[in-house]
């Protein structure tokens, strides 16, 4: 083993601990990286499917103020109210979800009652289950009666029409601006500025205050199943079929208004990010250092052709930054190995590696990459319950030299792939100019998309764990 | 505290850096732990390199990459060099050539798109004053392109623009020198380009070069709320150090 890249390697603090095993066996600490960037395991790359609120929270409800039906979509304030204190509050069952770029939910008033006191807005948990949203700290409500906004002061703001018996309102969340928004029958009424302070999951929330007021609670997202969303309301024993095709049509209407205002919010930033200027000829230039990189050599030698004869010629000059001595090192090997390693000639590849890097296969890492490719294949079969094949897999596990038997294609692509590039981050590792070992293992490429996620990360637990994380498998279907 | 006043404990001699109070700093180590946390597949960065070959239109290297990585492309290889050939007949100055061959691949591309063929007509003019053929190039103008220009207003203006390359002696010095630049051409050329990969359902510019705008605007947007290692050179990939 050369000390001289342990040496480098260590020079940085912050890896000594990973780089400590490269003083036992190069290829284990490579082989053991790979296998963590090929593992199936879901990280937080991987995005769960948020639930969302789907009825309204008939526990958590200030009792007494209120009826919710069996339906759990509808409220029916009972008491006769004597105190400013005795109104009817009911969360939804979930809070938002906060991961999307829009949250939106909406109401439908059937009876305003005498004095018409309702509101709609957001609330956190810990709410008093007896005010109005808005009325307190951590929550935000459009008020019926007045038209005001209320933001968890004692006084509302003026912000829209009141609203009343036969109006359909509703309130949002926009993650991305992160503010608060509220539509009266199909119109947007207005935006507020979403306190830092609220950060908490927040509630969808409705309050009635008055005798007759009754409601239905819609949702409206972008999820939203309208089948099953029917069915819930067809249970109910008092929503009569009039009702029913009205809040089909504005289900409807307002689906087609979330999505549109969705993807102008979306177009905002894409052409925000569009109009970023990058120095010329980057793309290129990454793509380059990528495939010498790789030691995909072919390939880059029609690129490098092509790129000659186009209008005008791509020249990335030097003062470009691009540096390809290191990654060009000992391309041509690289390629060959690589090549071998696809095609399956195992003992072949193991034999030149011998020639050109003894002290590779000296360390016997190259035999241990191999084997968990094996490993790694029989699994597969084992789970998929071929049982020709698992037969075929034994024998190749007990075989010394798997490409001259009978079941040597059974070393399956992605398997050689990664065997592949373990055994060229390898050879990357034993140019003396080698800086740190992650470099053998990440093209620039590779270290670019790796920032821009962890910056969207990061971003995005600043912001309470609101809004969208970047996957790349998205950005590459779409 | 801040409400209290920087301004009056910085008017005191006091150091007051309100960003530092405010401002999250991420150090080099913990970044690096989670950027080893991230995963990339190997599949999906080829995938994206495939995507620019083939919107770039290098076909052979695109031929290359599928053999020794084993990606496949998502678009059929034989379309690019149909629209390479168009795309570089117009860098050329070889307009009708590449007329023909773009209605050869397709004829409702130039159908369905009076901008882009008026743009090729337009090129076409420009081809025809550059080589001296003045007489060709008023006939065309009158017969080919006047047509379009009194059906459409912004076309007008650019025939009479064009066409004022005549009334100059030496048209390398005079003002509308431009229209005969290269560049005039390529911009044509990279019309062509787009609306061919369009009529092909495939999108027009490769996804690697927002990928990068999407980086630079992300870690803009993180410096909001905290500091941390930002890569300032895309061509290297270097984690620089955060400033505090």
């Amino acid at each position: 083993m050369n000390s001289s890249h342990t040496n480098n390697g260590q020079s940085n603090n912050g890896k000594s601990s990973r780089l400590d095993g490269i003083n036992r066996d190069l290829g284990l600490y490579f082989l053991e990286l790979a296998r963590l960037r090929s593992s199936a395991a879901p990280t937080e790359m991987e995005e769960d499917e948020e639930e969302a609120p789907k009825e309204l929270n008939t526990i958590n409800s200030s009792g007494g103020f209120l009826v919710v039906a069996p339906d759990k979509l509808s409220v029916k304030y009972t008491t006769v109210n004597l105190h400013g204190h005795d109104v009817g509050v009911v969360q939804a069952n979930k809070p938002a979800p906060v991961k999307c770029l829009l949250y939106y939910f909406e109401i439908y008033v059937k009876d305003a009652g005498a004095k018409g006191q309702i509101a709609i807005g957001f609330t956190n948990e810990g709410f008093k289950m007896r005010r109005q949203p808005g009325w307190e700290v951590n929550s935000c409500g459009y008020h019926g009666d007045d038209g005001l906004l209320y933001r968890g002061q004692g006084k509302g703001d003026a912000f829209g029409p009141t609203y009343t018996t036969g109006d359909t309102v509703g309130g949002g969340i926009n993650y991305a601006s992160q503010e608060f928004f509220f539509t009266k029958n199909g119109v947007l009424v207005g935006t507020v500025c979403k306190e830092k302070e609220m950060k908490g999951r927040l509630f969808p929330t409705i309050a009635v205050h008055s005798q007759n007021e009754e409601y239905a609670y819609l949702l409206v997202h972008v999820n939203f199943g309208q089948k099953k969303f029917a069915f819930d309301l067809k249970a109910s024993w008092f929503v009569c079929y009039f009702i029913l095709f009205i809040f089909y049509l504005q289900i409807y209407m307002f689906d087609a208004l979330h999505q549109e205002y969705e993807a102008q919010e979306r177009l905002k930033r894409q052409m925000t990010i569009e109009k970023i200027s990058l120095p010329p000829n980057i793309s290129y230039g990454l793509v380059r250092s990528y495939l010498l990189h790789y030691g995909y050599e072919d390939t880059l030698s029609s690129f490098d052709l092509a790129s000659k004869s186009t209008i005008p010629p791509v020249y990335i000059a030097q003062e470009n930054g691009f540096d390809e001595q290191d990654i060009g090192y000992a391309l041509n090997q690289r390629k060959i190995l690589r090549q071998l390693i696809r095609n399956g000639e195992i003992d072949a590849a193991i034999s030149k590696l011998r020639d050109w890097y003894p002290q590779i296969v000296q360390v016997g890492a190259l035999e241990e990459a191999v084997k968990y490719g094996r490993i790694e294949l029989a699994k597969f079969f084992r789970l998929a319950g071929f049982d020709d094949l698992v037969q075929d897999c034994a024998a190749l596990l007990a075989y010394e030299h798997p490409q001259e038997s009978c079941v040597g294609y059974l070393l399956e692509e992605s398997q050689r792939d990664l065997v592949a590039d373990t055994v060229n981050a390898m050879i990357l590792s034993t140019n003396p100019n080698t800086q740190d070992m992650e470099g053998c293992l990440q093209s620039y490429l590779e270290r670019l998309l790796r920032q821009l996620t962890a910056c969207c990360l990061e971003r995005r637990s600043a912001n309470g764990e609101q809004g969208e994380a970047f996957l790349l498998r998205r950005v590459l279907n779409s | 505290m801040q409400i209290l006043g920087a301004d009056f404990l910085a008017s005191l001699g006091y150091n007051v850096d309100i960003e530092a109070t405010s401002k999250k700093v991420i150090t080099r180590e913990e970044w690096e732990k989670r950027l080893n946390d991230v995963k990339i597949r190997k599949e999906d960065m080829n995938k994206l390199v495939m995507n620019f070959l083939v919107t770039e239109g290098y076909v052979e290297a695109a031929e290359k990459f599928r053999m020794e990585s084993g990606t496949e492309p998502d678009i059929d290889l034989a379309t690019i060099s149909d629209r390479m050939a168009v795309k570089k007949a117009v860098q050329c100055g070889n307009v009708e050539d590449a007329i023909e061959k773009v209605n050869d691949l397709n004829p409702e591309i130039l159908d369905t798109n009076p901008q882009l063929f008026f743009h090729l007509q337009q090129q076409r003019l420009i081809e025809l004053i550059r080589n001296g053929k003045i007489e060709e190039a008023l006939e065309f103008a009158q017969e080919e392109l006047a047509p379009r220009g009194e059906e459409n207003q912004t076309f007008l203006e650019e025939l009479e623009r064009t066409v004022s390359l005549l009334a100059f002696e030496d048209v390398s010095n005079c003002p509308l020198g431009e229209l005969l630049d290269i560049s005039q051409r390529l911009k044509t050329a990279s019309e062509v380009n787009a609306a061919i990969l369009t009529s092909q359902s495939h999108e027009k510019d490769p996804k690697l070069p927002s990928l990068l705008k999407m980086l630079i605007w992300a870690q803009n947007q993180l410096d909001e709320k905290a500091a941390y290692p930002r890569i300032n050179n895309l061509s290297n990939a270097t984690l620089e150090d955060p400033t505090v």
